[in-house]
């Protein structure tokens, strides 16, 4: 090597290790000796920092005494990154997930069992509601324990009401009813050049514009999309579903719900339609009362069950956010010991309180409805109590399904298929998506006796 | 230095780049291919299946939806962005006052992270507010009574339907990212106005086109015209066939625009679900490794069959200096 060469490695090698070797680090200042558990949760925002005070209140006390530090991480797509470092060998301790993700993580063995872990650890399941270990629950075996949990409800403008000649006290109480006040809370306008617009309106379905659960419609008409071994939107609830929310869509009319769709923001902001006054009825959860404490102070609205197609019947949605230990987790222990923290009664409704969720304890303290910034958080948690109460159907082939359903409710809504024709389609597809899953897990399952 | 010497001494000095290409790409590529013809859900050892995922991706009425998608995106997008991008780098070859200003307006464009264009576009093509039907909404009232009238003239015959629908959706202000029509035509619109960096190499190629032809043109009495048909095009002629090569290779890998957008949904009708969606959903949402990586392979052959055609036509019409 010439002179000239070694000078260059020299001046060009040198800054680099002197940089690695002194050059800036992150700000950790973890105790000597702790066991560092890593926490990689969806929350970000306010929402985080909820989570980050719980944490840091566990690293200041049962964490110093069982020297155990909690590292509280914010990420994008969580369970997509979960699963990509586990199958990397590298995953977080703990994860936060959704709980629709447990049987699909669940069932190709992302996650670990818990049924013994929280017998072990002492955690009292019959101090929860059992919606929500149900809902953590795959094939008989609790894979995720809940953490902030919702219902869904309808909220009504109680201004838009009086106006339209309804009574605020008396929310819709049937689908039909429901149908009917949309009628009658949506107001057209007809500009100079004779088009036609939405001003207000009085419920809508749609996925472009709040309708998050596009796929929920027939489990209010009575169905279930999954009884354990087969998906079914090909009956009675299915077709009743679908023609009502057709219905829904015709009265509006396309062109008009089109634009109307086009001209709204996003959801968390003073654009939210319902915010603004523009939609009268809306399908949303707790937290909603927050964003009207934002953005809307002044809004006068009410919170009622969502109607179900019979006022007999009382069909209500849980759902519920999940903590996880996914497979491979290096301290499934000392996660355990943060959980059974987090789980206390009044450690967990400070949680749901700030995320504007609603308490997953059979009886929550009586400070939690009293300090909660929804004023109908009543509402909600009883919802949770009804036996009608349902989850995201638990298949392993959810989001494919899911996607499927998406495509057959935009079609309905846009008149492009015939209601009827366009279940009957889904419930093909899906059958496929399902049998082609099932086909390969049982090959997966002959390949792993083989071995 | 001994042949065996050099030989070890060039491998180490170029190690940096074939490590890099075994690590990185090499042993991938090979994986991906082998779990193409798996059942692979990621965290499960991979099951040879054969040809299953191929012979499944023949049945699937998706996949044949996202390959038309893509196939008509860069069959609008490719074209229209070679005509916009030579006539704009043209213009910015001209000596005027202020040319770099309008370079570089034409340039910033590029440098705009894909998720705020997609948000800045949103509210560009909002039906009510946005600026695109103010401005659209006038032609469109122009338009539509020469519509009404040929429909009437042919008695409402099947073929003038469309035209009048379009004429119709333009004097309202079309619903651009709500109907399958105009959806396409949306994100076209949105990537025309990202040209900058192919523009960027076309004024590279016009710089490179010797002057002395265009005097000689000029000499010899040739319009304007004619000196950008007979001189300016065949000077960028090599230029223009890296440009659709790339542009092919970008458009049948379109992901991040649409994704914003559309929210992660299909667009309307599935209109504006593209081939790297699909993908990345059977990857990272169902969990399809090897259904996804099977997509992989047939969407690498489908570039290289596209971009084989493409030098086979162009073979005539692409002018290199000196050969």
């Amino acid at each position: 090597m010439t002179t000239r060469t070694t000078l260059l490695v020299v001046l060009l090698g040198l800054p680099a290790v002197v940089l690695l070797a002194l050059g800036p680090r992150g700000q950790r200042h973890i105790p000597a000796d702790r066991t560092v558990v890593r926490y990689w949760e969806k929350w970000a925002g306010v929402e985080a920092l909820a989570m980050q005070r719980i944490v840091d209140r566990f690293n200041e006390t049962i964490g110093a005494e069982q020297n155990i530090w909690v590292e509280y991480c914010v990420v994008s797509n969580v369970d997509q990154r979960m699963l990509i470092a586990t199958a990397g060998g590298d995953p977080p301790d703990v994860a936060g997930l959704f709980d629709h993700i447990v049987p699909q993580y669940a069932d190709r063995d992302a996650l670990m069992e818990l049924d013994d872990l929280i017998v072990e650890f002492q955690i009292d399941r019959d101090t929860f509601k059992p919606i929500w270990l149900e809902i953590g629950r795959y094939d008989d075996k609790l894979y995720g324990l809940p953490s902030t949990p919702y219902t869904i409800a309808l909220y009504y403008n109680r201004r838009l009401f009086r106006a339209a000649g309804l009574d605020p006290d008396r929310p819709p109480q049937t689908t039909g009813e429901l149908n009917d006040y949309a009628a009658r809370l949506t107001r057209y306008e007809t500009s100079d050049d004779d088009r036609r617009r939405i001003v207000q309106l009085g419920f809508t379905t749609s996925p472009g514009m709040l309708g998050w659960w596009h796929w929920i419609w027939p489990n209010f008409f009575g169905g279930r999309l999954w009884d354990g071994q087969r998906f079914a939107i090909d009956t009675p609830a299915g077709h009743a579903a679908a023609e009502w929310t057709h219905q829904r869509r015709e009265a509006i009319g396309n062109p008009e719900m089109l634009k109307f769709e086009g001209t709204t923001g996003a959801i968390e902001g003073a654009q939210n339609p319902f915010l603004s006054e523009r939609l009268a009825m809306v399908f949303q959860g707790p937290w909603m009362s927050n964003w009207i404490s934002k953005y809307a102070p002044g809004l006068d609205y009410a919170v009622a069950p969502f109607p179900s197609a019979t006022a007999e019947e009382h069909h209500a949605f849980a759902s519920t956010d999940v903590f996880v230990i996914p497979a491979g987790s290096r301290h499934p222990r000392e996660v355990m010991v943060f959980l059974k923290y987090v789980l206390q009664q009044d450690v967990l409704e400070e949680l749901c309180r700030e995320h504007g969720k609603i308490s997953p304890f059979r009886a929550p303290a009586p400070d939690f409805y009293a300090t909660h910034t929804n004023p109908f958080i009543r509402v909600f948690d009883e919802m949770a109590g009804s036996p009608d109460a349902f989850g995201y159907p638990p298949m392993p082939t959810w989001a494919h399904a899911s996607a499927e359903l998406l495509k057959m409710h935009e079609n309905i809504l846009r008149g492009v298929r015939d209601p009827d024709e366009a279940v009957k389609a889904t419930q093909q597809r899906v059958d496929t998506i399902v049998a082609e899953y099932q086909r390969m897990a049982a090959q997966r399952r002959g390949d792993r006796r083989d071995r | 230095m001994t042949r065996k010497s050099a030989t070890i001494q060039g491998l180490l000095w170029t190690a940096p780049w074939w490590l890099g290409f075994l690590l990185l790409l090499a042993i991938p590529m090979g994986f991906s291919l082998y779990i193409s013809f798996c059942d692979y859900p990621l965290l499960q050892r991979p099951v040879f299946i054969g040809a299953d995922n191929y012979r499944q991706l023949a049945r699937d009425p998706v996949f044949y939806k996202v390959v038309g998608n893509t196939f008509i995106y860069a069959a609008l997008a490719i074209p229209a962005g070679t005509v916009v991008a030579v006539l704009l780098a043209v213009l910015l070859n001209q000596r005027v006052r202020g040319q770099a200003l309008f370079r570089a307006c034409i340039f910033v464009p590029t440098i705009v992270p894909l998720v705020a264009v997609g948000v800045v576009w949103m509210w560009m093509l909002n039906p009510e507010a946005g600026l695109v039907n103010q401005a659209i909404r006038p032609v469109g009232q122009l338009v539509l009574p020469a519509a009404q009238a040929l429909d009437n003239a042919t008695n409402g015959a099947q073929w003038s339907q469309p035209i009048l629908g379009v004429a119709q959706d333009l004097a309202e202000g079309p619903a651009w990212l709500d109907r399958p029509r105009w959806a396409m035509l949306a994100l076209v619109l949105i990537a025309l106005w990202l040209l900058g960096s192919p523009i960027v190499i076309y004024l590279a190629g016009l710089q490179d086109i010797p002057t002395t032809l265009y005097e000689a043109a000029e000499l010899d009495g040739a319009s304007r015209i004619r000196r950008f048909w007979h001189v300016t095009l065949p000077g960028l002629s090599p230029v223009i066939l890296f440009n659709v090569i790339v542009g092919i290779i970008a458009t049948w890998q379109i992901f991040a625009l649409p994704y914003v957008i559309w929210r992660s949904r299909s667009g309307p009708e599935d209109a504006t679900y593209f081939y790297t969606m699909y993908l990345f959903d059977n990857a990272f949402k169902y969990l399809k490794m090897g259904y996804a990586s099977a997509m992989a392979w047939i969407q690498l052959l489908i570039i290289l069959v596209l971009t084989a055609l493409v030098f086979w036509a162009s073979r005539r019409t692409v002018h290199y200096r000196g050969v």
